[in-house]
C-alpha cells in the first residue's frame, strides 16, 4: 500500500499555509525585532516567593514616591499611583509620545498570607520593591519524625 | 537640572554594538522655541548606567539596569519585565548645537536637552512697508 504523507503531499491549503507562512515571517521582523516594553497591564510587575516572604518588583519609571499607594487587604495587594505629566503639558509641542500619563491601579493575589504590619516598600530608579514576610502560618514548619522503638520480633 | 543626576554625553566614533536583546525604551520628544527635549523610560537605570552618544548626527542612548534581583532561593511566581539594556537611537537635525546636549536621570527617567543653535531659533522677521 502506498502511504503518503498527509501533510506534505494532499495539501489543498499549501499555497495559502505558504503565504501565511511568509506573513507571520515579515511580522516578526518589523514588530518582534525590537522588544519593547510597556504595552501590556501597566504597571508590569515581578512577584518572588520564598519559604520566609513574597516579594514584588514593580517598574514605575518617572512616578514620584509621594504619587504611589500600596495597600492590602488579606491577600491581595493593591498598587495604585499617579504617573504625572511633564508641567504644561498643553503647550508642549510632542514630536512622539510614548510614555503616557495617568493613574493606573494593578491588583496582585499574593501566593500565600502575608504579615500586613511588617510589610516594606522601596522605590529605587523607577523599581518599587515590596517586601511581604509570609505570616507565621503560612511558613513552612517542619515536623520531626520521631524514630520508633525497635519493633519486637516475632517468632 | 541638578549637578548631581547630570548624565556625561560622550562624542565618540566607535561603541560597542548592543546585542538586539535589548529592550527600546519609551520616548516623549517634545520641541520649545530654544530646545528639543526627550524623555525616556529607564526603570532600574542609574546616573552611571547611562551612556549617551553623539556621533555623526546620531544620537544613542544606552543604559542598563542596576536593581537587584532575588537570588536562586526565591522561586519566580510571575515575571513581567526582567533586567537587561535599553538602546535607542535618534537622528539629529542639523540645528542642534551638539556641544550643548544635557542630560539628567531621575526616578528611572532620563531626560535629554537639545538645545537648538542660536541661528536655528525662531526669529520675527519684521515687514517693512514701502512708503
Amino acid at each position: 500500500m502506498a502511504m503518503f504523507r498527509w501533510g506534505v503531499n494532499f495539501d489543498p491549503f499549501a499555497g495559502l499555509r505558504h503565504v501565511q507562512r511568509e506573513l507571520s515571517r515579515l511580522h516578526e521582523t518589523w514588530f518582534g525585532e525590537s522588544r519593547r516594553i510597556g504595552g501590556g497591564p501597566y504597571p508590569p510587575v515581578n512577584v518572588y516567593e520564598s519559604p520566609e516572604e513574597v516579594l514584588v518588583q514593580c517598574e514605575v519609571a518617572g512616578v514620584d514616591a509621594g504619587d504611589l499607594d500600596v495597600s492590602i487587604t488579606g491577600e491581595t495587594l493593591t498598587i495604585k499611583g499617579t504617573k504625572r505629566p511633564p508641567p504644561d503639558e498643553e503647550k508642549l509641542n510632542f514630536v512622539r509620545r510614548e510614555r503616557g500619563s495617568g493613574a493606573f491601579t494593578r491588583t496582585i493575589v499574593l501566593p500565600d498570607a502575608v504579615e500586613a504590619d511588617r510589610i516594606e516598600a522601596n522605590l529605587d530608579n523607577g523599581i518599587m520593591t515590596i517586601r511581604l514576610p509570609k505570616a507565621a502560618a503560612a511558613k513552612p514548619k517542619h515536623i520531626e519524625i520521631k524514630p520508633s522503638g525497635p519493633e519486637e520480633v516475632r517468632p | 537640572m541638578t549637578k548631581d543626576d547630570a548624565v556625561k554625553v560622550e562624542a565618540s566614533r566607535s561603541g560597542q554594538e548592543l546585542g538586539e536583546n535589548a529592550f527600546n525604551p519609551l520616548v516623549d520628544v517634545y520641541e520649545t522655541e530654544k530646545e528639543v527635549v526627550l524623555v525616556a523610560e529607564v526603570p532600574g537605570a542609574r546616573r552611571e548606567d547611562v551612556l549617551l552618544r553623539v556621533d555623526k548626527g546620531v544620537l544613542t542612548v544606552e543604559a542598563s539596569t542596576s536593581y537587584e534581583t532575588p537570588g536562586e532561593n526565591y522561586a519566580r511566581t510571575y515575571l513581567g519585565f526582567e533586567p537587561g539594556q535599553y538602546f535607542r537611537a535618534f537622528a539629529l537635525s542639523d540645528e542642534i548645537d551638539r556641544e550643548k546636549i544635557g542630560a539628567s536621570v531621575a526616578n528611572g527617567v532620563l531626560t535629554v536637552r537639545l538645545p537648538k543653535a542660536a541661528a536655528a531659533r525662531s526669529r520675527r522677521i519684521e515687514i517693512k512697508t514701502a512708503d
